[in-house]
């Protein structure tokens, strides 16, 4: 299938700093695509190439089948929501939102019909007059959003759109723009550092690290099966447990860890003798009978509040901290400085050589 | 112990003395010695006899002989006409070349950029000597045409800074946004960089034009038979004699610059400290 967004081979350099290394990627009609990583990863480069603003030193970009590697950023069919907003302050809001329409010589009757079912699209319909500076945070990125949806570009562009936003405000504008998205069916390719937000919002997440994208995967494909130790301490809460593989079997790994042995699951298991991180999800740690397998013995040493859960911090026997994540039930949560035997499933626990 | 705190914080007598007392003092005397020649000037174009320095009683006999006098008229006319046509180009000039160097990468720009200010530094009888040897050298009449270019000369790197100034605090991800959403060169110009540069552009008209309109050592240099600028002419009835027409002449132009001041501030400052605010 072609795709609405494909980069073959791009590689972009500044000067001598390499901001992309060979990029190939393609991202799908009509998807919700989102470009995670923590700053200078290479997420923005990557947004600024599609729209334009910058030019591949290497390798081709196509929309929608396309090559615009050379082509200037006004002729690209996609569109740019800044995390800045970029409003024209000297432009009224419903100017602001006719603007592309505006350049591209739409006759007036058609353009303010158009402009004006793209803010009533984000609710901002009220007052077309009003300037930007006259609107608050959450507003303007809702013009903003009209601004971009209005020309219906086939490709929309998000740099850290909600970035600015307080966190109330943020989880409303995240489920809407999902919302939106799902409803006009347009590409969305999205910019955040974020974690949350992406396995809200997100089809799919290309997860970047160096200018280089390290996993692709689906939210929950990215959550449950990290493939990396960076992945699985970026995305989500994890727990790292030093240890060492004492028999590597078939699809099966013994690790010596938390002063006790674990069976893991693993494709490829590595020789024995290797030192490894075990990854575990908070959540997935149970507590276990004495005598369980794939368990150790820990001392509870803190327990956070977080509402919905708690968070249960165990010291255990070779000093190794183990956080478990349970509901809150309403039960009183256990004392500290209690012992108990946690469970770490074969399945649940992900090897990584160190 | 405490007394010798109290001691130690509180100012001395010299500070007392001086940062409150005499600031004050010396202020309103700075203040005096620049307003008194210009009010004692205002007062005198209202004397009824022929001195400028001993009073004889109110007139406006001095107004009527300047509204009279067909020579001042016509300095008057010529000098709003190469006020007007220099402030134009200095302007649209200036502009262009503030967007081309806060905007734009190209060999030469920090060059350009000082060169464009370099007149700021040069005695201005140098550029106007200057400027004659090269169009009598070029075989140019004198007039209007060598006149306006020489104002130009003078305004330029005032526009040109006052243009930059604002140009350079404008946000480019604006720029951006407007391509971003179809717009090219010319339109993101005309419809984004422009509206925003505009009251900077009219504050360096209007600099433009008042540098002109009251410039001497260019126009001596660079007026030919019949461009005799309003400050020339002043110049050359001085030599004749002071009389309380000059006094009533300088009146109404302080009325009218004055008018022009509040005329700007008025519409423009509003607007100028509510984009910045943003």
């Amino acid at each position: 299938m072609q795709g609405a967004v494909e980069l073959r081979g791009v590689v972009k350099r500044f000067n001598t700093f390499t901001a992309l290394r060979r990029m190939d990627l393609t991202i799908r009609q009509g998807e919700f695509f989102t470009m995670l990583g923590a700053s200078g990863c290479g997420k923005t480069t990557t947004l600024r190439l599609i729209a334009g603003f910058e030019l591949p030193t290497e390798g081709h970009i196509l929309i929608d089948g396309q090559d615009v590697s050379d082509v200037p950023a006004h002729l690209r069919p996609v569109h740019t929501v800044f995390q800045s907003y970029a409003l024209f302050p000297h432009l009224s809001i419903l100017d602001n939102v006719s603007f592309p329409l505006t350049v591209r010589r739409v006759p007036r009757r058609q353009r303010l019909e158009r402009a004006r079912a793209a803010l009533d699209l984000v609710q901002m319909g009220g007052f077309p007059d009003r300037k930007p500076s006259q609107l608050s945070g959450g507003q303007q990125q809702r013009v903003a959003l009209a601004r971009a949806l209005v020309n219906e570009p086939k490709v929309l562009l998000l740099d850290e759109p909600l970035g600015a936003l307080d966190l109330k405000l943020r989880k409303e504008m995240q489920h809407e723009l999902k919302q939106m998205q799902r409803r006009l069916g347009i590409t969305f390719v999205f910019v955040t550092h974020d974690q949350e937000e992406a396995l809200t919002m997100s089809d799919r997440i290309a997860l970047m690290r160096g200018g280089e994208i390290i996993q692709l995967d689906t939210p929950s494909g990215l959550y449950n099966a990290p493939s990396s130790l960076y992945a699985a301490e970026f995305i989500g809460e994890t727990n790292m447990i030093p240890g060492r593989v004492v028999e590597a079997g078939a699809g099966r790994a013994r690790v010596e860890a938390l002063g006790g042995h674990f069976d893991v699951a693993c494709s490829e298991p590595p020789a024995a003798g290797a030192a490894v991180t075990l990854t575990i999800r908070p959540e997935r740690v149970t507590p276990v009978a004495a005598n369980a397998s794939n368990s150790a013995g820990g001392r509870l040493v803190d327990v956070d509040f977080i509402g919905t859960d708690l968070r249960l911090v165990y010291t255990m026997s070779d000093g190794t901290r183990v956080t478990l994540r349970r509901q809150n039930t309403g039960a009183a949560p256990p004392q500290v400085g209690q012992g108990a035997q946690l469970g770490l499933a074969a399945d649940d626990l992900r090897l990584f050589v160190t | 112990m405490s007394g010798q705190q109290a001691h130690r914080a509180g100012p001395g007598w010299f500070t007392r003395v001086f940062a409150h007392g005499l600031s004050g003092w010396v202020t309103l005397i700075t203040y005096i010695f620049m307003l008194a020649p210009i009010v004692v000037l205002i007062a005198f174009a209202f004397n009824a006899g022929r001195s400028t320095v001993v009073w004889t009683g109110f007139s406006l006999d001095w107004f009527e002989v300047v509204w009279n006098n067909r020579h001042i008229a016509r300095a008057l006319q010529v000098s709003l006409i190469v006020a007007v046509a220099s402030a134009a180009i200095s302007t649209a000039t200036g502009a262009l070349a503030a967007v081309a160097i806060t905007r734009r990468q190209f060999l030469g720009r920090d060059a350009l950029g000082a060169a464009l200010a370099a007149p700021l530094v040069l005695p201005e009888i140098v550029l106007g000597v200057a400027l004659l040897v090269f169009m009598s050298f070029m075989g140019v009449t004198l007039g209007y045409g060598t006149m306006i270019i020489g104002h130009v000369l003078v305004s330029l790197p005032f526009s040109t800074l006052i243009v930059r100034a604002a140009a350079s605090s404008l946000d480019l991800q604006l720029e951006n946004a407007a391509a971003d959403l179809g717009a090219n060169e010319w339109q993101t110009f005309r419809m984004v960089t422009l509206p925003q540069l505009m009251p900077a552009i009219f504050t360096a008209f209007i600099l433009s034009a008042t540098l002109s309109f009251d410039n001497l050592v260019m126009s001596t240099f660079t007026s030919g038979v019949g461009t005799t600028t309003l400050p020339l002419r002043i110049y050359s009835m001085l030599k004749l004699g002071i009389t309380p027409e000059i006094n009533a002449l300088g009146t109404l132009l302080v009325v009218a610059n004055v008018a022009i001041l509040f005329l700007v501030m008025g519409r423009y400052l509003p607007l100028m400290l509510k984009t910045s605010r943003r």
